[in-house]
């Protein structure tokens, strides 16, 4: 389809050098500045960082240092106030109504409190995921393609829901309740993830389950992931990269296995007591 | 140990009022604003108690000579029960259209899901409150001068009086949703409409239904009354009967209302309920 260009197109399109695919960067974000206000403060001041196809990328840092916010103006449900983000080739800011929600769909995200819609069954919350490329009439009649319900099922299956498929969303505990969005965002058939604390509503345990299952998925469906989380030694564990965050500034950048005990104070240093 | 008490000895006595001086003062002045303002209010009614008390008997005397007892015989006409069936027909017309257009209207109206703040939240805002702002009894009038005497006029000024009604208890419902799934809908490349079914409606549709209940209850207590500006249904025997003055019909219609209004009452609050347990 014509608006869903390659990297490569894009990068043309864009003026830039034609790259071999894997090069290439998925995500490019260049100077990114964030306020929620105008007069109010900066959240974001000026992040750089880049993810590539075979990342998963942890954003670490201490609590209020924006960690939400950059995850979050990736797909813009936060509008950037200033610098550069380029998905897919694409330059997200300048997406407007259509494009924007095509770009959307593209782009897979599991939520903290995993914003399932409670009143809704299981599957239809799985379903969901597809509404992107669900025209206005089959969406209206909650008509999914045969191809679709047989997604969701598999998917399900992949995360051990298929006994609960008829469900209500609000009669699952928390840990399927994220599977049931881990498996909604797949329905996308994302070609990046974003993961806002994926964890941080669940026990450690449950936790540590839910991480592994998102990191076997996106080794076997090959999406590379933005995961922001606030438990160090589990972003140590899963994710091979590691961004750390503080009051708005990037202070680390690096592989996960180079990360020293420093590295770690140096971030968290205002929490330190 | 000894350090401790060495610490909090030197430390400054802390103290706490729950009385902060101007935050607490604005508000005890302004409670006794409102006091003096309602006593003089009262003192500039001029009220005479013996008088006021003096209505009670007077009433019952009336309401016992002459409007008893009730002309049962004229409410239990073929004529008369027409026109009841005619204002629940009228009721339920005005509360459906009412419902059905107020529900586009609270989207926009809805602060946080609203299509555009600048354009449609401003429109969705006006178009509710206009409808609230004016009496269904002036509607009813307004229509009636427009479309004439007749069941038209009354539902068309019960409508508008159904969307200012459901309209605003809608928007409220709206603003308080959970914006968690929306915000997910959202991410997954959703439209606007697909958003609103997807991620609203499931949250807010049992409070809208009871919301619809109640209006088509507070629609059929208008409607009573709709007739009396002609604009159908039982109130124009309202009218003719007040004017004149056959007391004890007009006691056996105001006992009609008052049980019909009693039995809508009795059977929304049930259906509200059984809904509410749904959620």
């Amino acid at each position: 389809m014509k608006h869903e260009a390659g990297i490569v197109e894009g990068r043309i399109a864009r003026g830039l050098p034609r790259y071999e695919e894997e090069q290439v960067p998925v995500l490019d974000v260049r100077n990114l500045k964030v306020s929620y206000t105008s007069s109010g403060p900066q959240i974001l001041k000026g992040i750089n960082f880049s993810v590539d196809s075979s990342d998963f990328c942890a954003v670490i840092g201490p609590s209020g240092a924006g960690k939400s916010t950059l995850i979050r103006c990736v797909n813009r449900l936060v509008e950037p106030s200033e610098g550069e983000i380029v998905l897919f080739g694409q330059d997200v800011r300048a997406l407007r109504g259509g494009e924007l929600r095509r770009l959307r769909r593209r782009i897979g995200m599991i939520f903290q409190e995993f914003n399932l819609v409670n009143r809704m069954s299981v599957m239809d919350n799985v379903l969901s995921g597809r509404l992107g490329y669900t025209g206005p009439f089959r969406s209206f009649f909650k008509a999914f393609t045969r191809e679709d319900i047989d997604r969701a099922l598999h998917l399900l299956e992949r995360v051990g829901l298929q006994d609960h498929v008829d469900k209500r969303a609000d009669a699952l505990s928390g840990g399927q309740r994220q599977r049931v969005g881990i498996a909604r965002a797949l329905m996308q058939k994302p070609e990046i993830l974003l993961l806002d604390e994926p964890t941080s509503a669940l026990d450690p345990k449950i936790s540590r389950d839910v991480m592994g299952l998102i990191r076997e998925l996106a080794d076997e469906f090959k999406v590379p992931v933005l995961c922001n989380i606030h438990d160090v030694q589990l972003a140590l564990e899963t994710c091979n990269r590691i961004i750390g965050m503080q009051d708005g500034y990037k202070k680390f950048d690096g592989l996960a296995k180079g990360m020293q005990k420093r590295d770690l104070d140096e971030i968290y240093a205002m929490e330190v007591l | 140990m000894a350090v401790a008490t060495v610490e909090t000895a030197a430390e400054p006595r802390r103290s706490w009022s729950r009385y902060r001086h101007p935050s607490s003062t604005i508000r005890f002045a302004v409670i006794l604003g409102i006091l003096a303002f309602l006593g003089w209010s009262i003192a500039f009614l001029n009220i005479d108690l013996s008088r006021v008390l003096g209505a009670f008997p007077r009433l019952a005397e009336i309401l016992a000579t002459r409007y008893f007892p009730p002309d049962v015989g004229y409410v239990t006409d073929a004529d008369f029960i027409h026109s009841v069936v005619r204002t629940l027909e009228m009721s339920l017309l005005g509360g459906f259209f009412g419902v059905a257009c107020s529900i586009p209207l609270a989207w926009l109206a809805a602060r946080n899901i609203t299509i555009s703040r600048r354009i449609a939240y401003p429109f969705g805002r006006l178009a509710i409150m206009c409808s609230r702002s004016i009496h269904e009894t002036i509607w009813t009038i307004l229509f009636v001068t427009v479309l004439g005497f007749g069941m038209l006029a009354g539902t068309l000024a019960l409508t508008v009086f159904c969307i200012g009604f459901a309209g605003k208890l809608f928007s409220d419902e709206l603003e308080a949703i959970d914006m968690g799934p929306v915000e997910a809908m959202r991410s997954v490349g959703a439209g606007p409409l697909q958003v609103f079914q997807y991620a609203v409606l499931p949250q807010v549709r049992v409070a809208f239904t009871g919301i619809a209940i109640y209006t088509w209850d507070v629609a059929f207590r208008a409607a009573t009354v709709v007739g009396f500006f002609g604009g159908g249904g039982m109130g124009w025997y309202l009218k003719r009967t007040t004017q004149q003055l056959e007391s004890t019909r007009v006691a056996a219609i105001l006992l009609v209302i008052i049980g019909l209004v009693l039995l809508a009452e009795l059977g929304s609050g049930w259906l509200r309920k059984r809904i509410a347990r749904m959620r």
